[in-house]
C-alpha cells in the first residue's frame, strides 16, 4: 500500500503544481488587458493634473512633478473671462436635467409595456412586442429629421424638455424588451393570485411585481444613463448654446480653443464628462444581483 | 357555501378546442377532484371557474348567479396554485393578509383571522419571514392561509401538491381533507393523481380531451368505470384489458379473448349489462389487478386457472405479479408470501363478479 500511496501523493502534487500555474497564467492575463485598458484613463488622469510645461517636456507615462488642480478649475468653472470661455458647469447640470427625467420615464414605460406584454396579453400583443424589437434596430441617424420636425412642432426644439423627450422615445424599445424578458419569466400565477385577492392593474404592478423587479431596473438604468449620458448625436442636432448637454459643450470646448491646445484642461474636462457613468456603474453594479424571486416558486 | 353550476361550458384557445360542452353541478359542501392527464382541460375550468380564464360559449352559475362576467375578486372564491405564487418581496403576514388588505377589513378583523388561521396552518411562527426562508410545504401553508383567511365560499386547487416530494404530498393531502371536514366548504381540486382524487373526493370527474368522461363517488369510478379511458387511467398497477368477443351460452354469455385457438373462456352469466348485447360483438374485457389472485381466494362467481410469471414487483406488502395470458400481458396482486417464480405456473383465481366489459367500437361501458 505505501507504494500506491506514494504514487497518489505525487499525482496530487503535480495536480496542484499544474493548477497554481495555471492560475498565475490567468492572472497575468487578466492583468495585461486590464493594464491595456485602463492605460488612457491614466495618461487622462496624469496629464490633467501637469502644468503645460510638464506635458510639453514630459514623458506621457510620468506622474507629475506637482499635483496642479489649475486645469479642472478651468474645465468646470472657466478662466473668468467672457468672450468664448467655454467650461462644464452648466451643461453638467443641463446634462442631469435630460439624464433623470429621461431614465426615470423610459424606464417606467419600459416596465409598464413589459408588464402588459406578458401578464395582459390580449389580442395581436405579438405584434406590438415585434414592433418594440424593430424599434431597438433602427439608427439614430434615421429618426434625426422626422424628430427635428415633431420637437418643432410641439414647439420644444432647442430645449433640455426635447431632449429628455427624444431620449425617453428612443430608449423605449430597449427598456421594454429589457423588461418583456424579465416578466416573462415570472410565473403568471403569482398575478392571477393578486387578482383572485382584489389587486387590480396597477396594484399588483406597484405591490407585487416591482419589488421584485430590482435586477432588471438596475440594468435598464445602467444601459439607458450610460446611453443619454453619452450622446453626441441627439444633443448637437437638436440642442445648441445654452441648452447643449455636456458631451457638445466638451467637444466645443476642445474643438473652439484659438490658442495653444490646452491638453491638460481638455483631459480634466473630458474625465469630467465621463465621471457619472462611472459612479452609476459602481454604485449600481453592486446591486445587479439576480435570482430575487427565489421562493415565490419552488426553490 | 355555495353551489357550482356549470353548463355547456365552451372554451377554444385558437383553433384548439380545450373544452367541450362540459356540464358539471357541484353541491354545497362538496370536494370536487377534477382528474385527468395533462391537457385535458381541467386547469382551464378552473381557471374558468375561477374567473382568469373568459368563456367562450356556456354559463358559470355560483349559488344561480351567473358570473361569467364576473371579476374574479368578487366571485367569493379563493385560489391555491401548484407553484404556491406567493409574493416573493412580502412577508408572510403580508402574503396572507394581502387579500384582507384590499378588501379593506378592519384591522381587528385582519389580526383575529390572521392568527386563527396562521394557528391552524402552524405557519404562525414563521410570520415575519420571506418566502425564500421557507421550505416547500412551509410556502404551500402560507399559500393556503392566503386562501382560507379569506374565507371564501368556494376553494379552488390546481394541482396544490404537485410541487412536492412524495411524503410531504401525503401529509398535505390529510391536512386538505381535515380542512375540508373542519370548514365544510365548497372545494374544486384539480389533479392528475389519482391516488390524490381518491383519497380527498366526495366525487371524482374525470376528464380527457376537454370533455367530463366520467362524474361520480370514487367508489362508482373505481368499480364501474363507464369507459376504456377512466378503467385505465384509475387504479395502479392499472386494470388488465383484454380484447375479445362475447358468445352465447345456454345461460348468457361467454367472453371469448381473440386469438384463441382452443376454444377457452370465460363466463360472465352474472354480469348486469347496462346495454343488451349481441352474439359476436366485439369486447374489452377489463379486470383490476386485485381481482386476480391465489386460487381459493374468491368465494363468489371466479375463474381458475394456471399463467406462468413474466414479472414480479414487491411493493413491500404485496407484490405485483404481471402473467402471460394467450400473448396479453394481465397483473395480478399478490400476497408477499405467495410463491411466485419467473416461469413456473402459478394457480390463480379470477373474480368474475367485478369484471367490466367495454364495447370496442365506442370504448363505452356495455
Amino acid at each position: 500500500m505505501p507504494a500506491v500511496d506514494l504514487q497518489m501523493e505525487a499525482l496530487e502534487r503535480s495536480a496542484s503544481r499544474r493548477r497554481t500555474f495555471y492560475r498565475w497564467l490567468l492572472f497575468l492575463i487578466l492583468g495585461v488587458f486590464a493594464i491595456y485598458y485602463l492605460a488612457p484613463m491614466y495618461v487622462m488622469i496624469v496629464t490633467s493634473f501637469k502644468s503645460m510645461e510638464e506635458i510639453r517636456k514630459g514623458n506621457l507615462m510620468m506622474l507629475p512633478k506637482e499635483f496642479l488642480l489649475d486645469a479642472w478649475k478651468i474645465a468646470w468653472g472657466g478662466r473668468g473671462y467672457d468672450a468664448g470661455d467655454v467650461f462644464l458647469r452648466p451643461f453638467f447640470w443641463n446634462s442631469t436635467k435630460m439624464v433623470v427625467p429621461a431614465v426615470v420615464i423610459s424606464t417606467f414605460l419600459g416596465a409598464i409595456n413589459g408588464y402588459i406584454l406578458t401578464k395582459w396579453r390580449f389580442k395581436g400583443d405579438n405584434i406590438i412586442f415585434l414592433l418594440f424589437l424593430f424599434g431597438c434596430f433602427i439608427p439614430y441617424q434615421a429618426i434625426l429629421l422626422p424628430m427635428a420636425r415633431t420637437l418643432g412642432a410641439l414647439g420644444i426644439s432647442n430645449s433640455i424638455t426635447g431632449l429628455v423627450l427624444v431620449h425617453s422615445v428612443y430608449g423605449l424599445s430597449f427598456t421594454t424588451l429589457f423588461f418583456r424578458n424579465y416578466y416573462v419569466s415570472i410565473p403568471d400565477e403569482m398575478i392571477k393570485a393578486a387578482r383572485i385577492d382584489g389587486a387590480g392593474f396597477f396594484k399588483i404592478f406597484f405591490k407585487v411585481l416591482l419589488p421584485i423587479s430590482a435586477p432588471i431596473i438596475v440594468v435598464t438604468v445602467i444601459w439607458q444613463f450610460t446611453n443619454i449620458w453619452n450622446d453626441f448625436l441627439f444633443g448637437s442636432s437638436f440642442s445648441f448654446g445654452e441648452a447643449a448637454p455636456i458631451q457638445v459643450a466638451l467637444n466645443n470646448m476642445v474643438l473652439t480653443s484659438t490658442s495653444v491646445k490646452q491638453y491638460n484642461v481638455d483631459m480634466a474636462a473630458a474625465f469630467i464628462a465621463g465621471f457619472p457613468t462611472l459612479v452609476v456603474y459602481i454604485l449600481a453594479g453592486k446591486y445587479f444581483i439576480r435570482g430575487l424571486t427565489a421562493g415565490s416558486v419552488k426553490g | 357555501m355555495a353551489t357550482l353550476e356549470a353548463r355547456n361550458l365552451t372554451k377554444n384557445f385558437g383553433s384548439t378546442r380545450v373544452l367541450r360542452q362540459v356540464n358539471l353541478d357541484v353541491s354545497d359542501g362538496e370536494f370536487i377532484v377534477l382528474l385527468g392527464p395533462s391537457g385535458c382541460g381541467k386547469s382551464t375550468l378552473l381557471n374558468m371557474i375561477a374567473g382568469l380564464e373568459s368563456v367562450d360559449e356556456g354559463d358559470i352559475r355560483i349559488d344561480d348567479y351567473v358570473v361569467n362576467k364576473v371579476e374574479p375578486k368578487d366571485r367569493n372564491i379563493a385560489m391555491v396554485f401548484q407553484s404556491y405564487a406567493l409574493y416573493p418581496a412580502m412577508t408572510v403576514r403580508e402574503n396572507i393578509i394581502f387579500g384582507l388588505k384590499q378588501r379593506k377589513v378592519s384591522k381587528e378583523q385582519t389580526e383575529k383571522s390572521l392568527s386563527h388561521f396562521s394557528k391552524m396552518l402552524q405557519v404562525d411562527q414563521l410570520l415575519d419571514r420571506k418566502p425564500a426562508q421557507l421550505s416547500g410545504g412551509q410556502r404551500q401553508r402560507v399559500a393556503m392561509g392566503r386562501a382560507l383567511v379569506r374565507e371564501p365560499q368556494i376553494f379552488l386547487f390546481d394541482e396544490p401538491l404537485s410541487n412536492l416530494d412524495a411524503k410531504l404530498r401525503v401529509e398535505m393531502r390529510r391536512e386538505i381533507k381535515k380542512l375540508h371536514e373542519q370548514l365544510g366548504t365548497t372545494m374544486i381540486y384539480v389533479t392528475h393523481d389519482q391516488i390524490e382524487a381518491m383519497s380527498l373526493a366526495t366525487r371524482i370527474a374525470v376528464m380527457n380531451e376537454g370533455i367530463i368522461q366520467q362524474i361520480g363517488t370514487p367508489q362508482e369510478i373505481y368499480d364501474k368505470p363507464n369507459s376504456v379511458f377512466v378503467a385505465d387511467f384509475v387504479g395502479s398497477p392499472s386494470i388488465n384489458l383484454v380484447p375479445g368477443k362475447l358468445e352465447k351460452n345456454c345461460k348468457g354469455f361467454n367472453f371469448v379473448p381473440d386469438q384463441q385457438p382452443d376454444g377457452f373462456n370465460i363466463p360472465i352469466n352474472g354480469y348486469a349489462f347496462e346495454n343488451s348485447p349481441q352474439e359476436g360483438q366485439p369486447v374489452i374485457l377489463g379486470l383490476r389487478p386485485e381481482h386476480i389472485n391465489l386460487s381459493n381466494t374468491f368465494q363468489d362467481a371466479h375463474l381458475d386457472l394456471e399463467l406462468k410469471p413474466t414479472l414480479i414487483e414487491l411493493t413491500g406488502y404485496e407484490q405485483n405479479v404481471t402473467f402471460d395470458f394467450q400473448g396479453h400481458e394481465v397483473t395480478g396482486r399478490l400476497p408477499r408470501n405467495a410463491q411466485a417464480e419467473l416461469g413456473s405456473p402459478l394457480s390463480l383465481s379470477l373474480d368474475l363478479s367485478e369484471i367490466s366489459l367495454f364495447d370496442k367500437e365506442t370504448s363505452f361501458r356495455i
